[in-house]
């Protein structure tokens, strides 16, 4: 009973809101616009779920003293003293919410991820080499379009960036489109097994 | 040590100072390179600056995070600075837990440089008349079928609380009936959902911001004419600023066009290294 009732409301639900968004009827908009609502609902409660779930992970961390505890500290401390600050003395642009966000926390992400253009660099030059054809054609290829994005390619060649535009316009295009043809497929087959009862594993458990 | 191994085995600290040297530069010297413009970002201008002015309202959902911040925050300061110059509303909105503090800095930026030198109402860009920041929703794909039938629905009160049925701008745009496009700037799939769904189902058209490494994917969209534009990485909103300066929306350029300097100058380095690379490598397999 634990099993069939979930799949029985995923089957009924999956059915019901295939044929929902084919038919534009006044009782079909209206359920679809309950369903939508509990969604949004739904994933406010998995955001609450999270918060949770980060508590109790470093608190864990910090209770039992484990490997870097003052980063979970840390990590707390922030969340919390964020949160209390927000609600106490708002959000606006000119609060001292808005003031940490952008002078602290944006800084400091931006930099975390500008860090990557060190190690790209680095690592685009000891392991981009022309080892053999398909590395050779994927090591043009790069150097056109790196080049042709370039403000300055004009004054290289009048038609670098037409060529560079090409490559992303062609041949990206085409094995782009591939990928997603081959996602959808792919998400339509699972989506079907899971209505149908075919795949079980987001149950959880044994069969 | 043989020269051509000597070049195959630059110390990474060396490449790390040159590369923090290159992306100084343009910030204590500026210089400009005149952009090329290409096919979709001028697609994007085109589509915008073809609305009439105080009509229907752009959506511009801006989900973009501090990671990505130095290509995406110039395109959302550069598109809001083109819908308030030439009167298009603005609706904006946030899908990313991350993004409202970067969104309302955003259009702070913008609204403060325009109103600064207003003589007149008609100068100026008031919040809830001219534009309005709904703040973050939970829920994305949900929340943008549900706009589709009522934007209170899903967002009831705006990013300050305020009740969105008492301001004006909303008053009138209750769905995407009353949406010309939705743009969204982000570093994630984001723009995809507004295909799938809001598209799919109210034919609301779709224009996007991307950073560089997304933007691939969505070439096969921009050719469907699913997306109306889409401006892609740091030169996307180099270009786009590059457009406004030329039509006189705005006096100077934005923080794109350094940044894409800066950019361009670590694109050479890389290029420059993967040679060196590359000529070590044949030499040295040349003699085993």
């Amino acid at each position: 009973m634990k099993r069939k009732i979930p799949l029985a409301i995923c089957l009924i639900m999956g059915v019901v809101m295939i044929i929902q968004f084919f038919i534009p009827h006044p009782i079909s908009l209206a359920f679809n616009r309950t369903i939508n609502n509990w969604v949004i609902v739904l994933m406010a409660f998995a955001l609450i779920l999270a918060i949770g779930n980060l508590i109790r992970h470093h608190g864990i961390r910090i209770s039992h003293r484990q490997a870097n505890w003052p980063y979970s500290a840390v990590t707390l401390l922030g969340m919390f003293a964020m949160a209390i600050i927000g609600l106490i003395w708002g959000i606006e642009p000119e609060s001292l919410y808005q003031k940490i966000y952008l002078n602290i926390f944006a800084p400091l992400s931006a930099s975390m991820f500008a860090l990557l253009a060190y190690y790209m660099t680095s690592a685009a030059y000891r392991a981009f080499k022309a080892r053999s054809l398909e590395a050779t054609l994927l090591l043009a290829s790069a150097f056109v379009v790196m080049i042709g994005f370039m403000p300055f390619a004009q004054y290289l060649h009048p038609r670098l960036p037409a060529f560079a535009e090409w490559i992303m316009q062609v041949p990206n295009m085409a094995s782009q489109r591939g990928i997603l043809f081959g996602i959808a497929f792919g998400a339509i087959a699972t989506a079907m097994k899971i209505i149908l009862g075919i795949e079980r594993s987001w149950l959880g458990g044994k069969e | 040590m043989r020269w051509y191994e000597r070049i195959a085995a630059i110390d990474r600290r060396i490449i790390y100072i040159i590369l923090s040297v290159l992306v100084i530069i343009p910030f204590f010297i500026p210089f400009t390179m005149k952009q090329n413009i290409m096919p979709q970002t001028q697609r994007l201008y085109n589509f915008i600056d073809s609305l009439p002015p105080n009509d229907k309202a752009i959506i511009l959902s801006l989900d973009y995070t501090p990671q990505t911040m130095p290509e995406t925050h110039p395109m959302a300061i550069a598109i809001l600075s083109h819908c308030f110059a030439k009167n298009i509303p603005v609706v904006g909105m946030s899908f990313d837990p991350q993004a409202p503090g970067l969104a309302i800095d955003a259009f702070t930026t913008v609204v403060d440089g325009i109103n600064l030198n207003a003589l007149t109402r008609e100068d100026s860009v008031i919040y809830g008349e001219d534009y309005v920041y709904l703040g973050w929703k939970s829920g994305r794909v949900a929340a943008e079928i549900q706009m589709g039938e009522s934007i209170a629905d899903v967002f009831p009160r705006d990013y300050f609380s305020i009740s969105i049925d008492s301001l004006p701008l909303m008053q009138r745009v209750k769905n995407y009936k009353q949406v010309s496009i939705a743009i969204i700037i982000a570093g994630a799939d984001y723009p995809q959902d507004w295909i799938l769904y809001p598209q799919a189902r109210y034919g609301v058209r779709v224009g996007a911001g991307l950073t560089a490494v997304m933007s691939p994917k969505y070439y096969p969209f921009l050719q469907t004419g699913q997306l109306s534009g889409l401006l892609s990485g740091m030169k996307g909103a180099a270009e786009y600023e590059t457009l406004l300066l030329k039509n006189g929306y705005v006096k100077q350029l934005g923080k794109a066009e350094t940044g894409m300097n800066s950019q361009s100058l670590i694109h050479i380095l890389i290029i420059v290294f993967i040679i060196l690379g590359n000529i070590g490598f044949f030499f040295s397999r040349k003699r085993k």
